[in-house]
């Protein structure tokens, strides 16, 4: 399956630009999630590639072939709508079809595709309902459906669980990636939602305000964010920022802020020091603050909890540091008790900075 | 639950009863002096519902489709035969072009952007404001003198179609506004070309409000007089006219006009039956999240 370039890509809506100049390269066979807040462009971007929205400036590659100014039908594309779109007046084997009738195929051809993709998807016994009879999640599958049975060379999914309720999209999710295992074939998702860029992804690509902030593995995003946008929008709950200075004091690189002192290890330090500006961000992920009453005064913070969210095995507690908020992850069994002030120990090495202008990871 | 206290007031269904009355009761009226004969509809003490029903009305007026020969009939006219085929042309064939003309019109001016959309949308309707009365004479003199359309078919049903496209466009502008878009987008995503995405998706979807259209553009056109009698020729007459024309100085036959009318009334009554069966409500159930 072809390869897939964005080269320069721009959007104008008048004089209002929404879209400046996204490059992006896609590898053959590569589920690419585009992520980002509402009103980042990322719909827009796909919307474009599929060609049902006009591109304002640059060029999108499919393979080598120019595509901006083709119809959609002449990019070899299907797509998966978030809304779904069926065809209410088709059966379910009627709008899978949709696409090949259109083509003209061999019904033969025709009933063994659908027939196929409805078994793969479960769709088996509701080849003849409207979706009106569908339940949401069946809905979607059909959405689905229609798209592979299309047998296109790249697929396209425009936030397509964002409709569901919250058990129904974790079952999607995984029925997704099961479907991802069955069907090699290039995938460019778009969602709102990190943990679905996180669990789909082979490249993660995330955006904010018409820019590209950066892209790579689902892990590398994770642990090694370019700025605090990527930093703070992976990972629930989200990491915590706080306004830092970085000190040298007798021989160590220390980050201090309102009620905290931390001890940067060697590496960090040596970056840190290399850093012009010494007022910083410092960025800590929940999961790296561990409840450890004895831990040493410059590894760890000192944290009032004023409010525990219980979610089961973990509790996220919402606690003050100084003035600034800053949650923890933790185990629900350890004791604590509201109110307390409690120590946590830092996972230094996991510790993000980010210059306070420009909001940029310093490493 | 107790039963809502105005429902049991008698005087509540006196009304209705009195409304049921009003509406059916000169119907029954037709129906009744359509199975009399001339001489009893005359008689002062032959009563309006209990008499001796015959057919011959309804002979007289179908006698040049009938298989037998009636006795009673001494030259069959066909006039009454053959206005209520002149009705069932004009009528469907008006409305066939009104729906075809209108829905494609109205889903340009949903769909399409161009410069004065919305002017266009609302002069359409603006057009509909305008009396028949008022149109009939420019109507007549260019049909007549500049184009030689007057007592033709076409004359007739072209007056139709223009008079009822105006509020045709715009009953299915609401209903094709009401088609997601997002089913057009993935109609084109799935390979259709416009006309494909027009007539295989958005058509059948605003079925319900085709259906509502065209029953009232064959009604109207059904039941038109003013233009019909102004335009139409010995051999393109509706119903309508002809029983007016029928009411001469020398004789009313009324036993043969109510039967007319009864037989006029059955056309559009099969039509809504059968129109209206399309009109399902929640069409685009399930097309996307409401």
């Amino acid at each position: 399956m072809p390869r897939i370039r964005l080269d320069n890509l721009v959007k104008r809506y008048g004089d209002f630009e929404v879209l400046h100049g996204i490059d992006l390269e896609m590898e053959e066979n590569e589920f690419t999630v585009l992520v980002g807040p509402s009103g980042c462009g990322k719909s827009t971007t796909l919307r474009m590639i599929a060609g049902l929205e006009t591109v304002s400036d640059g060029e999108i590659y499919i393979g080598d072939r120019p595509v901006s100014q083709l119809e959609p039908k002449a990019r070899d594309l299907a797509m998966v709508f978030q809304d779904y779109a069926l065809y209410p007046h088709m059966n379910v084997a009627k709008n899978m079809s949709f696409a090949l009738r259109l083509q003209r195929r061999p019904r033969k051809e025709i009933d063994e595709k659908v027939g196929a993709v409805a078994e793969m998807l479960g769709l088996t016994n509701f080849l003849h309902r409207k979706p009106g009879e569908l339940s949401g999640g069946q809905r979607q599958r059909v959405a689905m459906g229609r798209a592979l049975t299309r047998d296109a060379g790249t697929f396209l999914f425009d936030e397509p669980l964002s409709n569901l309720d919250a058990k129904l999209r974790g079952q999607m999710r995984a029925e997704l990636a099961l479907m991802r295992q069955k069907v090699r074939k290039n995938m460019i998702y778009v969602t709102h939602d990190q943990i679905e860029a996180m669990t789909l992804g082979d490249r993660i690509v995330v955006m904010n305000g018409g820019y590209i902030q950066q892209q790579g593995t689902p892990e590398e995003l994770f642990k090694r964010p370019a700025n605090k946008f990527v930093a703070g929008f992976l990972g629930s709950p989200p990491m915590n920022f706080l306004d830092a200075e970085i000190q040298s004091l007798g021989g160590q690189v220390i980050v201090s802020g309102d009620g905290f002192e931390i001890a940067l290890p060697e590496e960090k330090a040596a970056t840190a020091s290399g850093h012009t500006a010494s007022s910083i961000i410092l960025g800590l992920r929940p999961s790296d603050l561990h409840y450890s009453p004895d831990a040493p005064e410059h590894e760890a913070i000192d944290l009032k909890v004023i409010v525990s969210e219980y979610i089961g095995a973990q509790s996220v507690l919402l606690c003050h540091c100084g003035a600034q908020k800053i949650e923890v992850e933790l185990k629900s069994e350890t004791p604590i008790a509201l109110g307390e002030t409690l120590r946590f120990a830092v996972n230094r090495e996991a510790i993000h900075m980010f210059d306070r202008e420009t909001e940029v990871a310093i490493r | 639950m107790a039963a809502r206290k105005e429902t049991q007031n008698p005087a509540f269904y006196a009304l209705i009863a009195a409304l049921v009355i009003m509406s059916v009761g000169p119907i029954a009226l037709m129906l009744a002096t359509s199975f009399k004969t001339n001489v009893d509809v005359y008689d002062a003490s032959v009563p309006a519902f209990f008499f001796s029903p015959t057919i011959k009305n309804y002979e007289t007026v179908l006698c040049n489709f009938l298989w037998y020969e009636p006795v009673h009939v001494e030259y069959c006219d066909p006039t009454f035969g053959r206005a209520l085929n002149n009705s069932l042309i004009v009528g469907l064939i008006s409305t066939g072009l009104t729906l075809t003309i209108g829905c494609m019109a109205a889903y340009a001016l949903v769909r399409f952007k161009f410069m004065g959309r919305g002017t266009v949308s609302m002069t359409t309707l603006l057009m509909r404001m305008v009396p028949p009365a008022v149109l009939l004479v420019p109507v007549f003199g260019i049909w007549t003198f500049q184009f030689g359309l007057d007592q033709t078919y076409a004359g007739i049903i072209l007056i139709y179609t223009a008079m009822n496209l105006p509020f045709v466009i715009w009953i299915l502008q609401s209903f094709i506004v009401q088609v997601p878009i997002q089913l057009e987008e993935a109609a084109r995503m799935d390979g259709a070309n416009p006309f494909q995405v027009f007539f295989l998706v958005v058509l059948p979807i605003i079925q319900p409000g085709l259906a509502a259209a065209a029953i009232f553009t064959f009604r109207i056109a059904w039941n038109e007089f003013l233009l019909a009698n102004a335009l139409s020729g010995r051999s393109t007459r509706t119903v309508p006219v002809t029983i007016v024309n029928s009411i001469t100085e020398y004789d009313i036959d009324w036993g043969v006009i109510m039967a007319t009318g009864m037989l006029l009334a059955i056309p559009p009554i099969l039509f809504t039956f059968v129109a209206s069966k399309q009109i399902i409500t929640g069409m685009t159930a399930g097309a996307v999240k409401g």
